[in-house]
């Protein structure tokens, strides 16, 4: 494990013995004793037949059907379908808030500067924009959608100049930026403006489904987190018990329970039509789940701290809820942000479960049409890995970011 | 320290708070939403809100499914598009919420949906505890899907064999019974779900595979080899489909009651989607079922006197139903002859046809 | 002890009520408790209310009941004409059993896993971190559904593999021979008498270490512990065999059966618990592995550099020096993979096997939803509650010994 800070990235470094080129990075990384030959060869071994055998069913066997006849239903499911949108072309307004994601993105680009935030900013840009030329015909995929899609190249440029060339150029401009998106996205969604045709919540699917479940659990969660986890702490007998209460009872308990009863017991609770409400509710759930965890990891990160921390601010004359504020929480988060980032991962994969209340998420979405329409049956495997591939694309983003976050912090080399 | 954490517990008493007040204003915002209160009926709930709201799937092929372009589609939708049509004036002012077998008893005695259109059975425990059940739409019956190299002819042959079946429903009791009853003794491997179920009898994990006839015969027509099976004769259950609507509300259950047999009746006169009359034809029948002349109580009822010419313009009659989901041009269930056809020609009551789609009289 | 942080000043004289921070302390307190209380009261009262006006079947009557519906596979003898309540039991003893058996695997191949990720080998850490990165970002569901369609693409049973006609390995699962109670006293004796030989060796293996480390006198220990239990084993099998006429456990084999080979006898894990097994234990080891190798790197340098300066071979100093002190930084996170793996398992039902979850969602069928769901959350809670308990007294052992 020593060894290992040797890598392919320092060569340059002057060689005792024939230790550069390939062979010596070769022998100093992969043969530098028995035991690592026999693993090296046979991890080479697993690796070719692996690759060799998906490559193989990826190219002639497997049978792609399925996700290209769904194309855009992954993305917004039935959105903009008939029932969804009567007479009217609604497939403009997930586009609109695609583009406000993208401008946020290049809004951290121009406030981070020269960090992560600019490959991940520019990468996602590109990689959207070039969704425009997907070989479907006109029909299926229309001029306006395709102009969309290419105005992300110069959304995320735009959210870069108003960073650089604002005072809105600083994390509190983008977070303000992310709640009015965030909001105005919602809004658009919905119609819940005069002259829109109104879109039912329970029609919003997909993709989008997911990332709107994500977004609005990630930044409830953190923030009911940390009131659970210093309730947690309080002295207040009271306080402490509800919150530890609320705490074990969620984290004791499957997700997919607590959907369910969701669905079937609260509304016996809230006599009014709540069915409309089925988007709020799984929001509420996850919100709840999640915050019940994101304490914990807080929690630990407050736990961490030395309490000279507190009583050295305390000496400096800081009020209780100053030091918690300034002193205590920054430096706990800072402590335990693969936790939380880890939590947040979860709690996207965990968006997946709202099938259990009739939601269709992208997985379900597949699901559903291939039980639906049995001549795409044969085609699960397909759908399944494809499925695998999106969250990953997500997933590991997220992780990704976090780890560089982590690395320009300096959590863990002091 | 301790002044921390009294603003903390401000703080969350305040969120506390909000909820309530969240919650309560919700209450007050909605009062004639409340399904227990019969002071305000549900059809006039329904007319408010505009849409009518369906509790459906969207996983069974020919009952209720996705077409490729994410709409619903299916012979429950287009119920829930009938009676849309007959309240509303407008077919596609339905929602459908989509919901798991395990779901459905449980949302339709919370009364959140206007009606139940998910292939429920019709048992008397379920119209005891559920809600109120419309004439039967759809007989159906719990069959056998076997691979015909196995050479049998008959489910009595599945001794010591493994079943693969859907679970949720009444189809693992069915099999549990009938299994019992003729000492077969068969292995039973549960799903959630049809592609998993689908999926495990296609690579043989299970020899057989139980569900309702109408649904094996419609995944089975995609197999790639749809000529190496067979469906069993054998019936072993009886399962009588319709749609269910909440306990507590007479009127609205009259309402969708009259919906199913205004479209039994437009195909027992011969109308279809093409020929909706609009002006008097001659025939008494037809042009008081069309509130055209007389009525057939839709006053009382609350839906407009040309109810039926919206039903019918819009979703067609029984049959068209029938044909577009279930026959040739949806999973091919053929109707002739079987319990599903009409149970006579209307103006000649005495020539029965040999259905059981029936309704009582309009008028 | 609360005035810690108040200037004295401040509670010195006579503040006024509603700045005394302890009034309103226990007035906030009192307020907040009152509130929960009225909330709760507020939302059984409407349920109950619901359930009495539209007459939703509610209550506990039906665990008496017949269930009358079959369960896909049940670790402990299960038949239809059983109770709810059984079947319930049935269906949680599942959920347990795949919970302890997953724990297990999954943390051997995390640990596994977590230090492959750190050796110095370049391509066995690269390949540790894929296996992480891919499993552990990649819905559950999703996983789970791969899988079964791994094990689907077995062959099926009449084609399947027979090892030396015992083992046998298709689609439908893996058969092996298990043990079988002929007569059910003559097991209970003979497993009493079993469990009191290996506390028996377990506390001679005691006794000679300490001899050993007290004289240094050669004592194998551990040879002479699994000799005297083997042996009291055996014994007692006889002296069992001879009172109750019969050997207490004879072994089952597994045989092809009937019109259409399905096995019966032996034990039979079916393809979904097989499907189920490997995705929360690919999943939850691709958690624990980051854990593990968080707690390694927490140890710090020194540690490791110490150890090989007193001649300890990298393994060695892996399992006597860094290991125990890492296990500090592992337990309580390690605790909550445990808790996560039992309640992901509740996503059993979609490959078809039978979990407490997927039990109580087709009770609900035919009878109260609401009940069984309550039963289900306190189960799941039971489960969670005494993990939590083990890991921490585990966890305080572990403090102990490392101050």
């Amino acid at each position: 494990m020593v060894a290992n800070a040797h890598s392919l990235d320092s060569p340059a470094l002057p060689p005792p013995r024939s230790e550069t080129g390939a062979i010596g990075w070769a022998r100093e990384n992969l043969f530098n004793s028995r035991f690592n030959g026999v693993l090296t060869v046979l991890a080479a071994i697993a690796i070719i037949l692996t690759l060799w055998f998906s490559i193989r069913w990826a190219a002639s066997e497997a049978d792609w059907k399925v996700v290209t006849r769904l194309g855009s239903q992954f993305v917004i499911g039935q959105y903009n379908t008939e029932s969804a949108c009567p007479g009217q072309n609604c497939a403009w307004r997930p586009q609109v808030g695609l583009l406000l994601g993208i401008f946020l993105l290049g809004m951290a680009w121009g406030v981070a500067g020269k960090s992560i935030a600019k490959p991940v900013a520019l990468t996602a840009a590109i990689a959207v924009s070039a969704m425009a030329f997907v070989p479907y015909s006109l029909d299926r995929m229309g001029w306006d959608t395709r102009l969309l899609l290419l105005a992300n190249l110069p959304a995320v440029f735009a959210g870069l100049a108003l960073a650089r060339y604002t005072p809105l150029g600083n994390v509190r401009g983008i977070i303000l930026a992310g709640v009015a998106a965030f909001s105005l996205t919602l809004v658009l969604l919905g119609g819940w403006v005069p002259g829109l045709q109104p879109v039912p919540v329970l029609r919003w699917g997909g993709l989008l489904l997911n990332v709107i479940l994500a977004v609005a659990g990630i930044a409830l969660s953190l923030p009911i987190g940390i009131l659970l986890a210093l309730g947690r702490r309080s002295h207040l007998p009271v306080v402490k018990t509800l919150c530890v209460v609320f705490i074990e009872v969620f984290r004791g308990v499957p997700l997919i329970t607590l959907l369910f009863m969701s669905q079937v017991v609260v509304p016996l609770a809230f006599p009014q039509d709540f069915s409309q409400n089925s988007l709020f509710r799984a929001a509420i759930v996850i919100t709840l789940f999640s915050s019940a965890y994101m304490a914990e990891n807080i929690r630990g990160g407050l736990q961490s701290l030395h309490p000279g921390q507190a009583e050295a601010a305390r000496a400096l004359g800081l009020h209780g809820w100053q030091i918690t504020f300034l002193i205590s929480l920054p430096q706990a988060i800072r402590n335990v942000i693969p936790a939380i980032v880890g939590q947040f991962i979860a709690l996207f994969k965990d968006t997946s479960l709202v099938y259990i209340i009739g939601m269709l998420d992208v997985v379900e979405i597949g699901r559903a049409f291939i039980q639906g329409n049995p001549e795409y049956l044969a085609s699960a495997k397909e759908l399944f890995i494809f499925l695998a591939i999106v969250f990953w694309i997500f997933t590991y983003g997220m992780s990704y970011v976090s780890r560089r976050v982590e690395q320009n912090l300096g959590v863990g080399t002091r | 320290m301790t002044l921390s954490r009294l603003i903390i517990a401000i703080a969350l008493l305040a969120a506390v708070a909000i909820a309530v007040a969240a919650c309560s204003r919700e209450t007050q915002e909605t009062p004639t939403e409340q399904p227990e209160t019969s002071e305000t009926s549900r059809l006039d709930t329904v007319k408010e809100r505009g849409r009518i709201l369906c509790a459906s799937r969207n996983d069974v092929p020919g009952y209720g499914s996705t077409d490729a372009d994410g709409n619903n589609v299916g012979f429950d939708i287009d119920l829930c598009r009938a009676v849309a049509a007959a309240v509303l004036g407008d077919s596609t002012a339905i929602e459908i919420r989509l919901i798991s077998a395990a779901e459905r008893g449980p949302t339709v005695q919370a009364g959140e949906i206007d009606m139940l259109v998910r292939t429920v059975t019709w048992t008397s425990s379920r119209d005891a505890q559920w809600g109120n059940y419309a004439p039967t739409m759809f007989y159906d019956g719990q069959g056998f899907l076997v691979r015909k190299d196995l050479e049998i002819s008959s489910a009595l042959e599945l001794k010591d064999a493994s079943v693969c079946v859907t679970q949720g429903t009444t189809t693992e009791q069915n099999l549990e019974d009938y299994s019992t009853q003729n000492n077969l003794n068969v292995q039973v491997v549960t799903f959630e779900d049809t592609d998993a179920v689908v999926a495990a009898y296609e690579s043989q994990q299970c020899d057989a595979f139980t569900n309702d006839r109408s649904q094996l015969a419609a995944i089975s027509s995609a197999f790639q080899d749809r000529n190496a099976h067979v469906i069993l004769p054998e019936t072993i259950s009886e399962e009588p489909l319709g749609p269910v609507v909440p306990h507590g509300d007479e009127n609205w259950y009259d309402v969708v009651k009259t919906v199913m047999g205004m479209l039994i009746y437009a195909e027992a006169y011969g109308i279809n989607q093409g020929n909706v009359p609009s002006a008097a034809t001659g025939n008494t029948k037809v042009d008081r079922l069309f509130g055209i002349s007389g009525s057939f109580g839709q006053e009382t009822l609350g839906i407009n006197l040309t109810a039926a010419q919206d039903v019918i313009r819009a979703v067609g009659n029984y049959g068209e139903i029938y044909e577009r989901n279930l026959g040739a041009n949806g999973v091919n269930l053929p109707r002739e002859g079987s319990r599903n056809a009409l149970w006579a020609n209307a103006p000649c009551s005495d020539c029965p046809k040999g259905g059981q789609i029936y309704a009582p009289p309009l008028r | 002890m609360t005035t810690e942080g108040i200037p004295q000043f401040l509670t010195y004289q006579g503040i006024p009520l509603w700045r005394h921070v302890r009034v309103l302390q226990w007035a906030l307190q009192i307020v907040s408790g009152v509130l929960v209380v009225v909330l709760v009261t507020w939302f059984f009262f409407n349920i109950g209310n619901a359930i009495n006006e539209r007459d939703i079947p509610y209550g506990f009557s039906f665990l008496q009941r017949a269930y009358q519906t079959p369960i896909g596979h049940s670790f402990i003898p299960y038949s239809p004409s059983n109770t709810f309540l059984y079947a319930f039991l049935a269906a949680l003893t599942n959920t347990i059993i795949v919970s302890i058996i997953g724990v297990i695997l999954a943390t051997i191949l995390g640990t596994f896993i977590g230090v492959a990720r750190l050796s110095d080998n370049w391509i066995v850490s690269k390949l540790a971190t894929a296996f992480i990165e891919f499993f552990r970002n990649v819905p559950l569901l999703v996983q789970l559904f791969f899988w079964f369609y791994v094990v689907l693409a077995l062959p099926p049973i009449r084609e399947g593999y027979a090892i030396a006609g015992r083992l046998f390995i298709n689609n439908s699962g893996v058969s092996t021979p298990w043990p079988a109670a002929p007569s059910a006293p003559a097991a209970a004796a003979w497993i009493a008498l079993a469990a009191f030989s290996v506390i028996a060796g377990v506390s001679l293996y005691k006794r000679l270490t300490r001899r050993e480390t007290m004289t240094g006198k050669t004592s194998y220990p551990v040879l002479y512990g699994a000799i005297a239990a083997v042996a009291i084993g055996i014994v007692s099998w006889f002296v069992v065999a001879a009172a109750f006429g019969q050997a207490p456990l004879v072994i089952s084999n597994p045989e092809p059966h009937g019109a259409f080979g399905r096995l019966a006898g032996g034990f039979t894990a079916p393809a979904g618990l097989i499907a189920l097994m490997i995705g929360l234990v690919m999943y939850t080891a691709a958690f624990m592995a980051e854990i593990v190798r968080a707690g390694i790197t927490a140890v710090g340098k020194g540690q490791t550099e110490a150890a090989k300066a007193l001649g300890l071979s990298p393994l060695k100093a892996l399992r006597h020096v860094t290991f125990p002190q890492a296990l500090r930084v592992i337990i309580p996170p390690m605790i909550s993979q445990y808790l996560n793996l039992t309640k992901n398992s509740s996503l059993a039902g979609a490959i078809g096997y039978s979990d407490v979850t997927n039990i109580a969602k087709t009770m609900t069928q035919t009878a109260p939803a609401v009940s069984i769901f309550v039963m289900v959350m306190i189960a799941y809670l039971a489960i969670s509650l005494t993990y939590s308990l083990i890991g921490n007294l585990y966890n305080r052992r572990v403090r102990i010994r490392g101050r």
